[in-house]
C-alpha cells in the first residue's frame, strides 16, 4: 500500500505534468496594501490607527510618565494579580516595584493560574503605523498568555519601534532569514482588542481574548 | 445526495421571515464594508492582481511547495500527517486523540473540518468537542450547520440568538449583542482551560518557514492554539503559499474582503510547537494536509477555484445568496463558489441544481479578491450537466430550436415576430401575462410574464440609425 503522502504527490504531479494551470508570472508582490503618505507622521499614525480599532495609546513624555501611566490602569482596574514578560524585554525599568508598592501579585505558571491575572504586561517587538497593529513574538521570558488571557492587556512600547506597514515588518524579516520564525513558536499580530460580528454583523469588543488593549507609547530618549 | 431538494429549499428559505431579516441586515452590511475597506487600499485592482498572481504561482509549484512545507515543519519541531480523504483526516485525529488520552477537544473556525464531519467522528468516539468561535459555539448549541465561510450564524437573528443561550444556558433574555458575547465568553472560559487538545483551520502555511497563518477576530483561535498541550492544523493542500511577500497582500485583501478591515485583530502565525526555552504554548504540533478532491480539481478545467481564500465576499455580492442564505446550498461550501466547489469536491451529480443558482450577473466575480471567474465556471458546469444526459428531453428539443432560430437572422425575425404579435394578443393585464401553458409556466408561476414591446428593438433601432444618417447628410 502507499502512503497518502506518496498518492498526493503523485497526484498533483500528474495533474501539473500535462500543462500548469496558469500562465508563468513571477511578477514580484511589490505594492503594499494600505496608504501611508511618506510624509505621514508614524507616531501619530499608529495612534490613531489604534483608537480606531478601540484600542486605547497613552503617549509618555519619559519612563516616570509611562510608570504613571500603568499605575494609573492597574488601579482603575482595580488588578491583583498581573502576568508579565520579563523585565529584560521591556522598555521600561522599574515596573517589579510599582508592583509590589501596590501590593500586586505577579502570577506565573499554568494556564489556570494565568487566567487568574487581571492584566498582562507585555513588550512588543515593532509596532506597524498604517493598521494600528503590534507584533509580539513568543520566547523565553515572553510568554504568549500574558498578552491573551487577562482581560486588560498593557502593552510597552517606545516610538522607534515602529515600522510604516506590515511589509515592511516581513521586508525586515527576510534580511535576518526569517530567523524569528524558528526562534518563536508564535507571532502574534495583534490589532486592537478581541471582537465580534458574528451577531448580525454588529460589531461587539471584548470576546475571548483581552477585553481591553492599552499601548503605553513612550517617546525614545534624545 | 441532497439532503433536501434545492427547489424545496430556496422555496423554505424565502418563506422564512426570520431568516430574510438577518439576511438583509448582514449581507448588507458586508457588502458596505468591504466596498470601503477596499476602496482606499493604495490599488484595489492592481492589488486583486497581485493577489491573484500570488495564487497563481503556488498552484503552478503545489508539490514543491507541499514538500518544502513539510520539511520546514519538520525542522521547527512540528509532525505532518497527509489525507487522501475525509475519513483518513478523522482518523488521524482518532489516533492522535488515542495516543495523548484526550477525552476535551476545543475546536477554532475550520471549514475543511466542517467538509470532513470531524465532530461527528470525534462524538461517535467519546470524544467531547467544543467550537470556540462565537458563532460556531452559538449553532453548535443549536444542532445547526454554518450558513457562511465566515460568518457561520448569518442566518440567526440577535432575537433567536438570545432565545437559544437562555434555553440552553439560561441566559438571562437580552437584545444586546454585548451581553450575549459577554455571556459566553464567561462559559468558555473553563473549556480552553479543561481541553487536551485543539484543532484549527488554516489561512495560509508559508512554505519557505513552515508557519501556518490564522485570521481571526475573537481570540479564540489563539486561545485553541495555545493552551491545550496539542495544537492540530488541518489544511486544504491549496492553502500553500510561496513567500511572506505573498501572504502580505493575501492577508489583508482577506481581512478587508471578508470583513472590511484593514487587518483582523489577531493574525496568528504559528511555527511548530513550544521551543524548549518557550514558557507556554502547545507541546506537540501536528499539521495535517487533505486532498479529498483537490488533485482532480487541479488537473482540470476548474483549477481557478483552488485559488479561493475563503473570503465569503462573493456570498455577500451575490443577490441569489442574499435571498436563500446558505443552507439552501446543501453542504459546507455556500454561495457562488460553493456552487462551484461542491459540485468539484462532490461530484456534479450530487448538487445537479447549484450551478442554476444564480443569474450570472458577475457581481462575484467583481468582490473576489482574487480575481476568480465564478460565472464562468458555472457555465463550464452547466455544459458538463447537459452532457452528464442531465436535462429532460423537452428542454433538450427547446434549445435546439433556440440554437437553430438565434444562427438564422430570418428565422430570429420570424420568431420575434410571432412572439411579439402572441404575446401581445394574449396580454390583459396591463401588457403582462399572467399564465403561460406548459413548459412557459415555469415563469408564469413565479411572475407575470411582460408583453413585447411595439415597436420592436429592431424596429427601433433602424429607425434611429436612419434619422441619424439622415442628419448627418
Amino acid at each position: 500500500m502507499t502512503s497518502a503522502r506518496d498518492d498526493i504527490l503523485r497526484a498533483l504531479r500528474t495533474a501539473l505534468n500535462t500543462q500548469a494551470p496558469f500562465p508563468a508570472d513571477e511578477t514580484p508582490t511589490g505594492l503594499p496594501v494600505t496608504r501611508l503618505e511618506p510624509s505621514e507622521d508614524l507616531v501619530a499614525r499608529f495612534a490613531a490607527e489604534v483608537e480606531r480599532v478601540k484600542g486605547q495609546v497613552h503617549r509618555a513624555e519619559n519612563a516616570i510618565k509611562a510608570l504613571d501611566f500603568v499605575r494609573d490602569l492597574l488601579v482603575a482596574h482595580r488588578v491583583q494579580r498581573v502576568v508579565m514578560w520579563d523585565e529584560a524585554h521591556l522598555p521600561l525599568r522599574g515596573l517589579p516595584a510599582l508592583l509590589s508598592a501596590l501590593d500586586i501579585a505577579h502570577v506565573h505558571g499554568s494556564s489556570a493560574a494565568i487566567a487568574e491575572a487581571e492584566a498582562g504586561i507585555t513588550g512588543a517587538d515593532w509596532a506597524l503605523a498604517a493598521t494600528g497593529t503590534l507584533v509580539l513574538s513568543s520566547g523565553p521570558g515572553r510568554p504568549r498568555m500574558a498578552s491573551l488571557l487577562p482581560p486588560l492587556h498593557i502593552a510597552l512600547l517606545t516610538e522607534d519601534r515602529i515600522l510604516p506597514r506590515l511589509e515592511d515588518y516581513l521586508a525586515a524579516q527576510r534580511a535576518t532569514r526569517y530567523s524569528v520564525f524558528r526562534y518563536s513558536s508564535n507571532v502574534t499580530l495583534i490589532t486592537g482588542s478581541s471582537r465580534t460580528s458574528d451577531i448580525e454583523m454588529h460589531p461587539v469588543f471584548g470576546v475571548h481574548g483581552p477585553l481591553e488593549l492599552h499601548i503605553v507609547l513612550i517617546k525614545n530618549p534624545v | 445526495m441532497e439532503a433536501v431538494p434545492f427547489e424545496r429549499a430556496v422555496h423554505l428559505a424565502l418563506a422564512d421571515e426570520q431568516l430574510q431579516i438577518a439576511l438583509d441586515r448582514g449581507t448588507t452590511r458586508g457588502v458596505n464594508a468591504r466596498l470601503a475597506a477596499m476602496g482606499e487600499t493604495t490599488d484595489p485592482q492592481a492589488l486583486r492582481h497581485q493577489a491573484r498572481l500570488a495564487r497563481e504561482r503556488a498552484l503552478n509549484r503545489l508539490p514543491e511547495l507541499l514538500e518544502q512545507l513539510e520539511r520546514n515543519v519538520i525542522a521547527n519541531g512540528g509532525h505532518v500527517l497527509w489525507a487522501r480523504d475525509a475519513d483518513e483526516l478523522n482518523q488521524h485525529i482518532l489516533t492522535i486523540c488515542r495516543q495523548h488520552n484526550v477525552r476535551h477537544v476545543v475546536k477554532a473556525k475550520s471549514m475543511v473540518t466542517e467538509e470532513t464531519g470531524l465532530n461527528h467522528a470525534l462524538q461517535a468516539h467519546g470524544i467531547d468537542v467544543v467550537e470556540s468561535d462565537l458563532g460556531e459555539y452559538i449553532i453548535q448549541l443549536a444542532g445547526e450547520a454554518p450558513s457562511h465561510i465566515v460568518f457561520p450564524m448569518l442566518h440567526k437573528t440577535k432575537e433567536a440568538t438570545a432565545q437559544l443561550l437562555h434555553d440552553k444556558l439560561g441566559m438571562p433574555l437580552t437584545d444586546q449583542p454585548e451581553v450575549m458575547t459577554r455571556f459566553v465568553r464567561g462559559v468558555m472560559r473553563q473549556k480552553y482551560l479543561q481541553a487536551d487538545l485543539g484543532i484549527s483551520g488554516v489561512n495560509f502555511a508559508i512554505a519557505e518557514t513552515g508557519t501556518i497563518a490564522t485570521v481571526e477576530n475573537e481570540g479564540n483561535n489563539r486561545l485553541s492554539t495555545s493552551t491545550p498541550p496539542i495544537h492540530v492544523a488541518v489544511m486544504g493542500l491549496e492553502k500553500v503559499i510561496a513567500t511572506w511577500e505573498d501572504y502580505a497582500v493575501l492577508v489583508q485583501l482577506l481581512s478587508r474582503s471578508a470583513t472590511g478591515q484593514r487587518m483582523t485583530v489577531y493574525n496568528n502565525l504559528i511555527s511548530g510547537p513550544r521551543r524548549p526555552d518557550e514558557p507556554d504554548g502547545p507541546e506537540a504540533f501536528y499539521l495535517i494536509i487533505l486532498d479529498n478532491g483537490r488533485s482532480r480539481i487541479l488537473a482540470s478545467e476548474y483549477a481557478e477555484s483552488l485559488a479561493c481564500i475563503r473570503c465569503g465576499a462573493c456570498l455577500n455580492a451575490c443577490p441569489v445568496y442574499q435571498n436563500i442564505g446558505g443552507h439552501a446550498y446543501g453542504w459546507v461550501y455556500p454561495g457562488p463558489i460553493g456552487a462551484i466547489v461542491t459540485p468539484l469536491l462532490r461530484g456534479p451529480l450530487t448538487a445537479p441544481r447549484l450551478p442554476y443558482a444564480s443569474s450570472l450577473c458577475g457581481a462575484c466575480q467583481t468582490a473576489c479578491p482574487v480575481e476568480i471567474n465564478i460565472p464562468d465556471m458555472l457555465l463550464k458546469l452547466r455544459r458538463d450537466l447537459v452532457q452528464a444526459g442531465d436535462p429532460t428531453l423537452g428542454w433538450r428539443i427547446g434549445m435546439r430550436l433556440w440554437a437553430i432560430a438565434f444562427r438564422s437572422p430570418l428565422f430570429y425575425r420570424l420568431g420575434g415576430r410571432i412572439a411579439s404579435w402572441l404575446t401581445r394578443a394574449l396580454a390583459r393585464d396591463k401588457g403582462y401575462l399572467r399564465r403561460l401553458p406548459p413548459p412557459f409556466n415555469g415563469w408564469t408561476d413565479h411572475r407575470d410574464f411582460p408583453a413585447f414591446g411595439a415597436p420592436s428593438f429592431r424596429a427601433r433601432y433602424l429607425a434611429r440609425a436612419n434619422s441619424r444618417s439622415n442628419g448627418k447628410r
